[in-house]
């Protein structure tokens, strides 16, 4: 049997042990040590890796964003910023048709930029938000529907822990990821916004009314966020603009809001000691399942498979659309039976290579051109004016500029090769974005979305199906925004200088 | 029993946390030394206040010597050790909606052999991990900027491998008992909090 074959086979097998309840991570191991050792004959090769790959994967730099982003997200919470959150949202948007769900989508967004995680957003939010709803008539399942979808946001908004494994996993630039998903976390929290709206004028018996806050109370409820947006401006802003590393950034984060929590009196040492068993856990958890795709992919590496996968899509002829829309379509379907950050430790390293080869064309040379003559303006390069006027003039005019030109003008990344790397970083994180909303998507597609039931555990009164019946609206909210951002790749990369 | 194992998981989780904690400390304490740094000797402090600037510049004010290599090696101990409490309230991620329809008694049989898979598995990691160790002893590296022994953090997070091998073993040991007695020793389906 070939290796190829191996490397396919494992994937069924792979799926049957997670069927039968093995734990993912564990599941993706044992299918990389018994691949390994059927490919290279014998148990010393996995062994030896072993030897090192549990510390290298566990002290990598970059991953130890995790459980700084995690420990972050529930000091957070005690320290009041997700009931704050919600208070003053509601007192803006409460008093609308549908208001008090808005109110939750909009602190759902709101902690989403201050916590990593999608489930943790959930569950934090539900306890704040879900007394509200139903002490306002809101009916039960469209309460629950709605802090499923607001949780979502907590993982499109940055900071999120799935695109920190994403760019690893690609070796993508983890500050424009951020970036990148900011435009499409926004839009999302619109939508949902604009969903609850249409439900309650479909369904009028699914929301109560709330009477309208003075304003003075409005402002007072506003001011009580500051520490939310200090934390936020200083992690994703000090990110973006360099002043440090995507992991010391985290680290600022996980400070701040301790020292939020514990000036608020949320954090004693009975409520730190919670924190750290919440945090042990979920790091735990989520690092197993990177050791078990390591090692899985060690293996998949080794049979060729990834190589030979993007080689035959890239030889089949199907035009780049087909296979990305292929590819969004079966992680939407998985997705409604894996969660989020192992179905892209499993993936991505198949799709990746094979993303990587297709031509989107989302650059053109003359955009690069443009973009490099404005940045070499923008430097105050010595430009020979005569040179400049002609280049401004044929760009201006859809032309691009010759060789000549360029080198006439100083003018550097501007080769072919140039143009292509530049293409396959804005095709990689405009997947990104578009990945992690359809795994997400998933996240509250019945019948198993995670946030599903994450949530209808804490409102026990409120069937499943009626959760499940008020989720489809938002679910189809996600499905038009997938369709704008597939259609449209600008939306994602706007932020994002060539 | 249990209650030992569960204070052995506790006692790591909350090291493993301590760690992770001065490890945010020192990452923003290095942070802000960087930055004052820059201010200093930035220009308008140079001209203006130079005696003031060089004084304190003189003192070593900067970002902390190897601090990045601190945070890599402390961290793969706090990964280590937050791994037992995990282990033992079967914090794992798992897909049950197929299993969910089968009887019950397979359920438990299939728990079972995936614990006992999962234990050997630890060990396996554990045992991997400390044959790591030992060539890093022999071989004597040492890391590049502060030159400590490699084997150093190798041997504090063989403490949690070694924990997570010995919560392993106990839980799948009390899967079997279970089989064989009917009754449930450990807490059934302990609710993990996200």
């Amino acid at each position: 049997m070939s290796d190829i074959a191996i490397g396919l086979l494992s994937f069924p097998a792979l799926l049957v042990l997670i069927f039968l309840r093995v734990p993912i991570g564990l599941a993706m191991f044992l299918a990389g040590l018994v691949g390994l050792i059927v490919v290279t004959g014998d148990t010393s090769f996995p062994f030896a890796r072993l030897k090192s790959e549990t510390f290298t994967t566990f002290s990598n730099y970059s991953l130890s964003i995790i459980p700084m982003f995690l420990l972050m997200g529930h000091f957070a919470t005690l320290g009041g910023m997700s009931t704050a959150l919600f208070k003053a949202a509601e007192s803006f948007l409460g008093h609308r048709r549908g208001g008090v769900a808005m109110a939750a989508v909009g602190a759902c967004a709101g902690f989403g930029a201050i916590c990593g995680s999608s489930l943790a957003t959930a569950a934090t939010m539900s306890r704040v938000a879900l007394p509200e709803l139903r002490r306002y008539g809101y009916s039960g399942g469209f309460s629950t529907a709605t802090l499923a979808a607001g949780g979502t946001l907590g993982i499109l908004i940055p900071p999120s822990v799935v695109l920190v494994i994403y760019a690893i996993l690609t070796e993508q630039n983890i500050a424009k990821l951020f970036l990148a998903a900011f435009i499409p976390g926004i839009l999302a929290a619109a939508g949902y916004m604009l969903t609850i709206s249409i439900y309650v004028r479909m369904n009028p018996g699914s929301a109560g009314t709330k009477p309208r806050v003075p304003f003075a109370e409005r402002f007072r409820a506003l001011f009580a966020v500051w520490p939310v947006l200090v934390v936020f401006a200083a992690v994703v802003g000090g990110i973006y603009q360099g002043w440090f590393t995507p992991t010391e950034g985290a680290a600022v984060g996980a400070f701040g809001t301790g020292v939020i929590a514990f000036l608020s009196g949320g954090l004693t040492r009975k409520t730190l000691g919670e924190s750290f068993y919440v945090t042990a856990r979920a790091t735990a958890m989520i690092f197993f399942i990177v050791l078990g795709a390591a090692f899985y992919n060690g293996f998949l590496a080794l049979t060729q498979l990834p190589q030979e996968t993007a080689a035959w899509v890239g030889a089949s002829g199907y035009s780049p659309w087909t296979v990305l829309i292929i590819i969004l379509v079966f992680y939407l379907l998985l997705g409604c039976l894996m969660d989020s950050l192992s179905m892209i430790l499993l993936t991505i390293p198949i799709f990746w290579p094979v993303v990587q080869e297709l031509d989107f064309n989302l650059v053109s040379m003359l955009e690069l051109q443009s973009a490099r003559l404005d940045q070499l303006i923008s430097d105050g390069k010595d430009i020979p004016a005569a040179a400049l006027a002609e280049a401004q003039r044929l760009l201006a005019s859809g032309q691009e500029l010759t060789r000549d030109m360029t080198r006439e003008l100083g003018l550097r990344g501007v080769t072919d090769g140039a143009l292509n790397r530049v293409n396959i970083e804005r095709t990689a994180i405009w997947f990104g974005i578009l990945v992690l909303i359809v795994v997400e998507v998933g996240l509250i597609t019945p019948p198993v979305g995670m946030n599903l039931f994450v949530i209808n555990a804490m409102d026990r009164k409120t069937p499943m199906v009626a959760t499940y019946r008020a989720v489809m609206y938002f679910v189809t909210s996600d499905l038009v925004r997938v369709v704008l951002l597939v259609a449209f790749p600008v939306v994602t990369l706007i932020l994002l200088p060539i | 029993m249990h209650s030992f194992m569960d204070k052995l998981a506790r006692l790591f989780a909350l090291l493993g946390g301590t760690v992770l904690s001065v490890l945010i400390v020192m990452t923003v304490a290095s942070i802000a030394g960087r930055s004052i740094n820059t201010i200093l000797n930035s220009d308008f402090m140079q001209t203006n206040m130079t005696g003031f600037s060089d004084l304190l510049l003189s003192s070593g004010v900067g970002s902390i010597y190897g601090g990045f290599e601190l945070v890599e090696a402390s961290m793969a101990f706090v990964i280590f050790a937050f791994i037992p409490l995990c282990q033992l309230q079967g914090g794992h991620a798992s897909v049950d909606i197929f299993t969910d329809v089968l009887p019950k008694r397979i359920n438990v049989i299939l728990r079972t052999v995936v614990e006992i898979i999962f234990a050997a598995v630890v060990v396996l990691i554990a045992w991997q991990l400390m044959q790591g160790m030992l060539s890093k002893l022999r071989t004597g590296q040492t890391t590049l900027l502060l030159q400590f022994p490699a084997w150093w953090p190798y041997a504090f997070s063989l403490t949690g491998a070694v924990a997570s091998a010995i919560i392993a073993v106990y839980v799948a040991a009390m899967r079997i008992l279970e089989v064989f007695t009917g009754q449930s020793v450990l807490p059934d389906d302990m609710e993990v909090d996200h």
